[in-house]
């Protein structure tokens, strides 16, 4: 990222966060709406309540998030493992594969319900939905980065008698990490928002608990400081999985910018 | 021959195995269910059958939202992607911005809906809109900006303006990306469609057959609106996959492409 892109995405943030407080004040003042408050409260409101609550949000974030992570980290390797399998055998990517595109169609979140009433525990169904949703990005992104490997490349290490092992070690891990990486960034919102809805479907602590809680209890304040955190929530792990992406493949930091290539 | 007989044979046996499992209790005595926890396949039908009309009315509801959500979504995303290719120096900014969308939870965003609109309708189509932007946002832009090399050199050699770039070579450029976001956004925009329904005022649409009947503890007619809503998912799927092939048939993506996970052309090089 150039550091005149970096000035101008201050400068978006900064005009969308005016704009906000232009339409917040219309609609409370200029349109003198009695929901004003629910509607779309003053920023400067939401963030003294974030302020205000912040132990309590902070506490409820950090149970939604690490419950992500473990489904996450399960769904990744799982969907990983997969798309080793695929890539060394080619009947098992027949098997496989139109079941893998047929799964993208399904509409996961749409389980959640189904899923929690099957595993009627909610840390468990929790991780089951979180890694179902993260294994798909991951498989077929990977798959595709095994297979842009270039033909010559592999007679290469053909010829030098590498074993299968080997070949994958030095030549197709190595290749598909930055295609892995494309799939952890589509998976890693989606399995917050996964959590997320879990919390709603009658967990006891979690931020969709204070999200919910707060809706139906009037608490409007608290409802929108839920709101942005489980938005920042979800930009965090995008931003994680970036941070962790420029660690492991420096030589990929150049390229960041182009952000999810083969989603 | 034997090529096309085993990609149809192979997988369709392993899920025709795994439904006969299902069916014969197999996969109960598997996981630990019981039969009320997880419907088999035969009492699944039965329910869709018997509740056809209704399933069909609301997966109606559904899909209309879905739909209208996708197309204001994908034209603003795409919008923003044309302008940033526009305004390269201001334009990346937005960019980002509407990626950051992308991050926010459609747990959140629903409720919200729920407030400023008054319809489930305006509210699932708001919140579909929202999804959609990003995806279509950022490969757009993607298809608008990574060109091939010496092709914008060409148009310069040709004195081309940048309207003629744009219109001769960018949009053309972009179109496989496109595609690629409709793809995604098909997908999102039926996830988000129900995930909304969840916490709208509305009393129709699959995601409150899900929440109703699962209330109701209707197992069998929750499972049958899972069926359906992943039909329709297909077979939405299906007609971008065909319009893309129509569209798209003079980019070298269709004959050598690796660019999406779909796998088409992909698969085929062994």
């Amino acid at each position: 990222m150039k550091k005149s892109d970096g000035i101008s995405a201050i400068a978006w943030t900064v005009g969308v966060v005016a704009v906000w407080e232009l339409a917040a004040l219309v609609l409370a003042k200029g349109l003198h709406d009695p929901m004003a408050a629910s509607k779309l409260p003053l920023p400067q409101d939401v963030a003294a309540t974030i302020a205000r609550e912040g132990a309590t949000l902070a506490e409820a974030a950090s149970v939604t998030l690490s419950k992500a992570a473990i489904g996450f980290a399960i769904g990744a390797f799982v969907g990983y493992m997969l798309a080793v399998l695929m890539s060394v055998s080619r009947t098992a990517e027949r098997i496989a594969f139109p079941y893998l595109i047929m799964s993208q169609m399904i509409p996961v979140l749409g389980l959640a319900p189904i899923i929690f009433n099957l595993v009627r525990n909610m840390d468990a169904s929790r991780i089951v939905i979180a890694s179902y949703i993260t294994f798909f990005p991951v498989a077929a992104n990977s798959l595709s980065g095994f297979k842009s490997v270039d033909l010559e490349k592999r007679q290469l290490m053909h010829s030098y008698a590498t074993g299968l092992p080997t070949t994958y070690a030095k030549l197709m891990l190595p290749f598909s990490l930055p295609y892995l990486f494309a799939g952890l960034k589509i998976a890693a919102p989606m399995s917050v928002t996964a959590s997320i809805l879990v919390d709603m479907l009658g967990s006891k602590s979690g931020i969709g608990v204070k999200l919910l809680y707060s809706l139906y209890g009037g608490a409007m304040d608290v409802f929108w400081a839920s709101v942005l955190v489980s938005a920042a929530m979800g930009i965090l792990s995008y931003a994680l999985v970036l941070l962790v992406e420029k660690i492991c493949l420096p030589w990929e930091a150049a390229a960041i910018a182009s952000a999810g290539r083969a989603e | 021959m034997r090529e096309r007989v085993a990609k149809v044979v192979l997988p369709a046996a392993v899920g025709i195995a795994f439904v006969a499992a299902w069916q014969v209790g197999a996969l109960h005595v598997l996981l630990d269910l019981e039969s009320f926890q997880l419907p088999l396949p035969s009492e699944i039908v039965q329910a869709l059958a018997a509740n056809l009309s209704k399933a069909l009315s609301d997966c109606g509801v559904t899909v209309s939202g879905a739909f209208i959500g996708m197309a204001i979504g994908s034209t603003f995303g795409f919008l923003v992607a044309v302008l940033a290719t526009t305004f390269p120096s201001w334009g990346y900014g937005g960019l980002v911005l509407v990626s950051a969308l992308n991050s926010i939870p459609i747990v959140a965003l629903s409720p919200i809906m729920n407030r400023w609109f008054s319809t489930g309708m305006a509210q699932k189509v708001g919140v579909v809109t929202i999804v959609c932007m990003a995806a279509m946002a950022i490969n757009a832009y993607r298809g608008l900006n990574d060109l091939k090399p010496f092709s914008l050199d060409l148009m310069r050699s040709y004195v081309a303006t940048k309207r003629e770039v744009f219109f001769q070579l960018r949009l053309p450029n972009c179109l496989p990306s496109v595609f690629t976001a409709l793809k995604i956004n098909i997908t999102s925009s039926m996830i988000a469609a129900i995930v909304s329904e969840y916490f709208a005022s509305s009393t129709a649409g699959l995601g409150f057959g899900i929440k109703n009947n699962l209330r109701k503890a209707e197992m069998a007619m929750g499972w049958a609106y899972i069926v359906v809503a992943s039909v329709v998912g297909i077979a939405l799927y299906l007609c971008i996959l065909f319009a893309e092939r129509r569209a798209t048939r003079w980019h070298a993506s269709q004959s050598a492409g690796a660019e999406t996970p779909s796998g088409e052309g992909a698969g085929d090089k062994a």
